[in-house]
């Protein structure tokens, strides 16, 4: 049993995970940067401690302050959170080696789940389809050429570790490929201390679809339907939802049955997210599992009404799921905005400064995480997220409707966001009548999209 | 809630390298993006002064005078909430640690475009926040030690009141998982009042041993 969690992150899902403490009656602390001593998470806990400077790689990212933290308050678990050391499997050896309760799967697992490339193998052993790609990690340049003759031309180059687009590129060329790879090398060396490279097929025109899955340890696993998260930019996904537009009932079902059906043969252990890349004819293709919380984990829980931290939380404190697929019931549709501080006018640049007035959207079916509050000072360290505006809807058109709605409501002034591409998004063709595919976006510009959305 | 550190407009001081062209694009480019960078930065980190160089040009903006530079603690802090912290927060290290080896560039982690590279070159001021009376604020002749890690507090002998150390003399450790993080005296100076209890545990950043000063300068910052 967990009794009081350290929560090793910052921002709107320091806050999430405060929450879900505090909604299963567990103490919490919230670990600080000096940069975020000011911050809504450090304000409103009962417990705070300042774990170093703003610099992440000596307070977010560095495991002995954290569990030093969690030590010397008391704590006999910590919560990762997103990013940061939330998928590191070093960090949570570590961790149980104090005797905490790392919050997500167990070391062994994470372990299992590390590499991206052999999760695709073993669970393509267990039923799921994957992208066509290079048999193991790219060794030197003429492996990489052989290999992607071998697979076709264009090819996506991926690192072996970490997400969120770093370390990624997609090449069209033999001559492109020598000097992307050496880019990407670079990229994931610095990104996630590991260069190790695969490739695969590019799939043009592919949507991003996952199914989120939660497992307890004695073995029951359900999956709480897919989220569709291809509205990307640059690999970053900017808006989620819930159904997908690009599933037929059946499709979803058997999409999210072999999914669960697979990682709960692989050992899967805590709530987890199953990555897809949907091609044109609707044919899913495997591409990665995410060990943690996500970012667009709200969507599921508008839909299934089912409280994901929480369920980590009691899972890795060793308690049964409490719940069978019956009892998962996906209703109506929701849709997430992300909220960043960016200047969509000016090719998204990552904005920092004081939040002068900010008011929450409200009313049925919204939903607002964010650590946003008048006076807010938005620090120039750390990821442009300022939250998310989340809506349900009895259907796809509500929930559109809500969005709207609750976006004209939303107030943030003093600091720049990417609300524009937002309302733009709202009212351009392509995302009302579901077409939204990952690279549209770039493919458009999106100044070119602002201007488009702006004259419909 | 809180207010934006610095009021007034933070100083900027613009000086070509030696011998550089002058050089339209640049200077547009370091007063139209640079500089608001910089000066957004200033506020956010509590440093004194930030430094840019790029090419043979550097740019450095600096808060009003007065305002930094005098070894603080951070007025308005409240105290800590943390079962660690019975002292309150400390102020960052950046107050009294400026010129101790040099603290790291603040860095980017996550998304998108690199910063310029930034160069702390002073010490940080204290906000002009809604002051709770404290008088390590107001006294400009004692420097106060603080934790450079969260953990368990081990004065050294050094601690002892009444002793003479320099500058960047050991006072103890904070011992984080069983290594030893060095507590050094920020100035030159004899040991003081310690403010917390040997085996207590404290958080990144705490005040732990006040040092008088040992020659009163006329004026500091």
């Amino acid at each position: 049993m967990i009794r009081k969690v350290l929560i090793a992150n910052r921002g709107e899902i320091a806050l999430r995970v405060l929450r879900a403490c505090r909604t299963l009656g567990l103490e919490a602390v919230v670990a600080y940067s000096e940069a975020d001593r000011e911050s809504l998470p450090v304000q409103l806990a009962d417990e705070a401690i300042c774990i170093g400077p703003a610099d992440a790689k000596r307070s977010y990212l560095s495991a002995s302050a954290v569990i030093s933290a969690a030590v010397v308050t008391g704590c006999d678990a910590i919560h990762p959170g997103y990013g940061f050391l939330s998928e590191d499997e070093g960090f949570a050896d570590v961790v149980r080696a104090h005797d905490l309760t790392f919050v997500g799967p167990p070391p062994e697992v994470l372990d299992r789940f590390a590499s991206k490339e052999a999760t695709r193998r073993l669970l393509a052993t267990h039923g799921l389809a994957t992208i066509p790609g290079s048999a193991g990690l790219l060794e030197d340049d003429g492996h990489a050429l052989a290999e992607a003759e071998r697979i076709g031309y264009p090819v996506l180059i991926k690192p072996s570790a970490g997400g969120g687009g770093k370390g990624m590129r997609m090449v069209r060329s033999p001559r492109e490929l020598e000097s992307a790879i050496r880019i990407c090398r670079s990229e994931a060396k610095a990104a996630f201390g590991d260069d190790s490279l695969y490739l695969e097929r590019w799939l043009e025109d592919n949507r991003h679809i996952e199914v989120q899955v939660a497992v307890d340890r004695y073995g029951n696993g359900v999956h709480l339907g897919e989220r569709d998260c291809s509205i990307q930019r640059r690999h970053q996904k900017i808006l989620e939802e819930a159904p997908s537009p690009a599933l037929s009932d059946d499709a979803r079902l058997e999409l999210c049955e072999r999914a669960i059906r697979a990682v709960v043969a692989a050992g899967y252990e805590n709530v987890g997210t199953l990555e897809f890349l949907v091609d044109r004819d609707g044919n899913p293709y495997f591409i990665e599992i995410n060990c943690r919380i996500q970012v667009e984990h709200p969507v599921t829980e508008m839909l299934t009404g089912v409280d994901l931290v929480a369920t980590q939380l009691r899972i890795a404190g060793g308690e049964p799921l409490g719940f069978s697929q019956s009892d998962v019931v996906l209703r109506g549709h929701a849709i997430e905005l992300r909220i960043n501080a960016e200047d969509a006018e000016h090719e998204f640049r990552p904005a920092s400064g004081v939040v002068e007035r900010y008011l929450a959207p409200g009313g049925p079916g919204v939903r607002m995480d964010s650590h946003l509050y008048p006076g807010y000072e938005v620090p120039p360290f750390y990821d442009s997220l300022l939250g998310k505006l989340i809506v349900w809807g009895r259907d796809r058109d509500a929930a559109v409707a809500r969005a709207r709605a609750a976006l004209d409501e939303l107030l943030v002034e003093g600091i720049v966001t990417n609300v524009p591409i937002h309302r733009a998004l709202l009212s351009s063709e392509p995302f009302l009548e579901g077409r939204m595919t990952t690279n549209l976006l770039d493919r458009m510009g999106s100044a070119a999209f602002l201007a488009a959305a702006g004259r419909t | 809630m809180t207010k934006p550190a610095g009021d007034r407009p933070p100083k900027i001081d613009g000086e070509a390298g030696a011998g550089s062209p002058t050089d339209v694009d640049v200077i547009a480019h370091l007063t139209d993006e640079i500089v608001p960078a910089l000066a957004a930065k200033l506020a956010a980190t509590g440093l004194g002064e930030l430094e840019v160089r790029q090419g043979t040009w550097k740019v450095r903006v600096r808060r009003p005078d007065g305002e930094g530079g005098r070894p603080t603690r951070r007025a308005g802090d409240r105290p800590s909430r943390a079962q660690p912290g019975h002292a309150g927060h400390g102020h960052a290290p950046a107050a009294v640690e400026g010129h101790r080896g040099g603290r790291p560039a603040p860095a980017y982690s996550g998304n998108g475009s690199q910063p310029p590279e930034l160069t702390p070159v002073g010490p940080g001021p204290g906000t002009d926040r809604a002051a709770r009376p404290d008088p390590l604020d107001v006294d400009p002749h004692r420097g106060v030690a603080t934790s450079p890690a969260v953990g368990v507090f081990q004065p050294g002998t050094t601690a002892r009141a009444g002793t003479r150390v320099r500058a960047g003399d050991r006072l103890g450790v904070v011992d984080m998982l069983g290594v030893p993080q060095e507590i050094v005296s920020p100035v030159d100076g004899i040991v003081g009042a310690t403010l917390v209890e040997a085996g207590d545990a404290v958080e990144y950043g705490q005040e732990l041993i006040v040092v008088e000063l040992a020659q009163r300068p006329d004026h500091v910052g």
